[in-house]
């Protein structure tokens, strides 16, 4: 009968339940939105550093990551071929690339820069840096020796463009210096503007013959879904030691440092975005609750004369907000929903973030979990807000309230 | 036997920083079956002593013994159990819930007794229909005229089969014609269910059909003073 009474009572000033309600679909909608479109972003922002450099997760000698800085010679993998095989016989594992990275000079001749090099497998590599987009000349592809693709900064500051020679200048790994002759065959640019500004990428045989070894010194992994990152590093960690490998794994959230402090700064936000969007529900749901307390002062009166229990009183008045938060909650989400698709449709233009050089499409994300979060914020804020007024409802002295009827 | 007896019942209300006195030592003996008009000029505490007998409001000093059982100690939710259980109440503004229909006004009390549904609806048609309004159970209140509207107002407080009934001012917001008619009917039931009903008014043709009057002038039947 509770449920009755209340569901009839919101309705019965039907403007001003529609104004609450709509207070709170909007809430929902704009949390909905918001959330979706910064979800979106840090998927897009995560995406782009794994497929730009990091990969899913890399993996190097013990000790590599820690001290590898200073003396990356002294952590080298010894069995690349024996470490491959461990790590692409995982089922989640798309794609798996050796890498050896080594600072350098790089000259035109008039001109020379120092540079952080990074020798790949240009097969492989393909394959997990698809983020990696060439804006002059062409990628390195199988079979090519003697031939390096540069950021686009790093080939802007050198004036170089494809097919010019170069001179790529080295420490060996016994600490001799070492020169090679190179091409330019392309320019490529990633997410990263401060990585394309100091990057060249070149073939790791040849990077191997310049640094005189035949080690390599990580293995980027790409795996078919990102959500399975800590999953596959246990699986892979496990392999290794059955293996007798003295390996270590760092994932790429332990890499991507400026997409962790971006990801926290914009929770951040969010939750004071959230805080306000909850407080205009609860002052919203609070106006609408007393103004109907003030109306219904004779009839709860009425309410108690028959015998209802304050507590009847109270949960009659909690019911309201609640059915009001749960309708509310329920517009909300399925507003939210249809906008979100809406724009993400028709996608929203966005500069390139900060330290990065490519535009983007925003769309909105929907994440069950943000929804569920929207609507219970929802449902909650309402049914918190009428806690007041369903008190000093069932405070009123009956035979005053009674009076109010006359 | 008696339903309800009251013993020298004080009630003083804080006006303002005066203390005004509304009942000063009422005694009352009120029987079974008993048909009681409660008269006097308006502010001669007829409603009080109305609110005091329903459990609406406790008294200063003084007890008032429900069925033989001291209620005036009772805790808030133990009187409003003996108003759901034990009291029938009509208002001169009716009172019913105008977002319920006829039926669900008239079943309200029921409901807070947890009645089960069969019985609920078997108790409820059979009330609309002793008040002559069957036809009219799907309706609203605002659907209905004011002699209507209290003879579902009667029928709500009658559904539970109360120990007594509590009518305050019943015919004032109704028409001579239609006034008498609810009376009669409150007559009615009185003699046919030996509900016990007591009632407020000012109309001496209504008072007529009491089987006894009381009469109340500031507060007072018998000149006693609150100790």
């Amino acid at each position: 009968m509770y449920l009755r009474l209340a569901f009839r009572n919101i309705f019965r000033n039907r403007l001003r339940s529609l104004i609450t309600l709509a207070a709170i679909a909007f809430g929902c909608i704009s949390l909905t939105i918001a959330g979706g479109f910064i979800e979106d972003t840090f998927d897009q922002m995560r995406e782009s550093y794994i497929r730009s450099f990091l990969g899913h997760m890399q993996i190097s000698k013990v000790g590599y990551f820690e001290k590898g800085a200073a003396r990356p010679f002294d952590y080298m993998i010894d069995e690349p071929e024996k470490a491959l095989g461990a790590i692409r016989s995982n089922p989640s594992v798309a794609s798996a690339t050796p890498r050896i990275e080594f600072s350098g000079l790089l000259s035109t001749g008039d001109t020379t820069i120092s540079l952080i090099a990074q020798g790949v497998n240009p097969k492989w590599e393909n394959e997990i840096s698809t983020f990696v987009e060439i804006d002059a000349g062409e990628n390195l592809s199988e079979g090519d020796a003697y031939s390096i693709v540069l950021g686009k900064g790093l080939a802007e500051a050198l004036a170089a463009k494809p097919g010019d020679p170069l001179i790529l200048v080295a420490n060996t790994r016994s600490g001799a210096i070492n020169a090679l002759d190179v091409e330019a065959k392309g320019v490529f640019h990633t997410s990263s503007k401060a990585f394309d500004d100091r990057s060249i990428r070149i073939p790791i045989d040849t990077a191997q013959k310049l640094l005189q070894t035949k080690d390599i010194q990580t293995i980027a992994v790409l795996l078919d879904d990102t959500g399975k990152t800590d999953l596959v590093k246990g699986e892979l960690e496990t392999a290794f030691a059955h293996n007798g490998l003295d390996l270590e794994i760092k994932p790429w959230y332990e890499m991507a440092d400026f997409y962790t402090k971006t990801v926290d700064l914009y929770r951040r936000q969010f939750f004071v975005l959230k805080l306000i969007i909850g407080i205009v529900v609860v002052l919203s749901v609070f106006n609408t609750m007393n103004m109907s307390i003030l109306e219904r002062v004779g009839e709860i009166g009425t309410l108690m004369a028959l015998g209802t229990k304050r507590m009847g009183v109270i949960s009659l008045f909690l019911l309201e907000g609640l059915i009001l938060g749960v309708i509310g909650g329920i517009i909300g989400l399925v507003g939210g929903y249809l906008l979100a698709s809406l724009i993400s449709w028709v996608g929203i233009p966005m500069p390139p973030p900060p330290g990065a050089t490519i535009y983007w499409t925003a769309k909105i994300k929907i994440v069950p979990s943000v929804l569920a979060f929207n609507f219970g914020l929802a449902v909650i804020a309402s049914v918190v807000s009428s806690c007041y007024p369903a008190l000093k409802a069932s405070r009123l002295e009956i035979a005053d309230a009674l009076r109010h009827n006359i | 036997m008696e339903v309800v007896k009251i013993n020298g019942a004080c009630k003083t209300f804080r006006v303002d920083r005066n203390e005004v006195k509304a009942l000063n030592g009422i005694d009352l003996s009120i029987n079974a079956g008993e048909f009681l008009a409660i008269v006097g000029p308006s502010g001669s505490g007829k409603s009080t002593l109305l609110n005091l007998i329903g459990c609406i409001e406790r008294p200063t000093s003084g007890t008032i013994l429900f069925e033989g059982s001291d209620v005036t100690r009772l805790s808030e939710d133990e009187l409003a159990e003996i108003r759901s259980a034990k009291l029938g109440f009509i208002f001169q503004t009716f009172n019913l819930l105008p977002v319920l229909t006829v039926r669900e006004n008239v079943e309200y009390p029921l409901h807070l007794r947890k009645t089960a549904k069969d019985e609920r609806d078997k108790k409820t048609l059979a009330i609309l229909k002793e008040v002559g309004l069957e036809a009219h159970a799907s309706h609203k209140p605002s659907e209905l005229s004011g002699g209507q509207r209290q003879r579902v107002a009667i029928a709500r407080a009658l559904v539970g089969a109360p120990s007594i009934v509590l009518a305050d001012e019943p015919t004032a917001n109704l028409d001579l014609k239609t006034g008498e008619d609810i009376l009669k009917l409150m007559k009615e039931l009185n003699r046919k269910h030996r509900t016990t009903f007591v009632f407020s008014t000012h109309d001496p043709k209504i008072m007529k059909l009491a089987d006894r009057i009381l009469e109340l002038r500031d507060g007072e039947i018998a000149g006693k003073q609150c100790t």
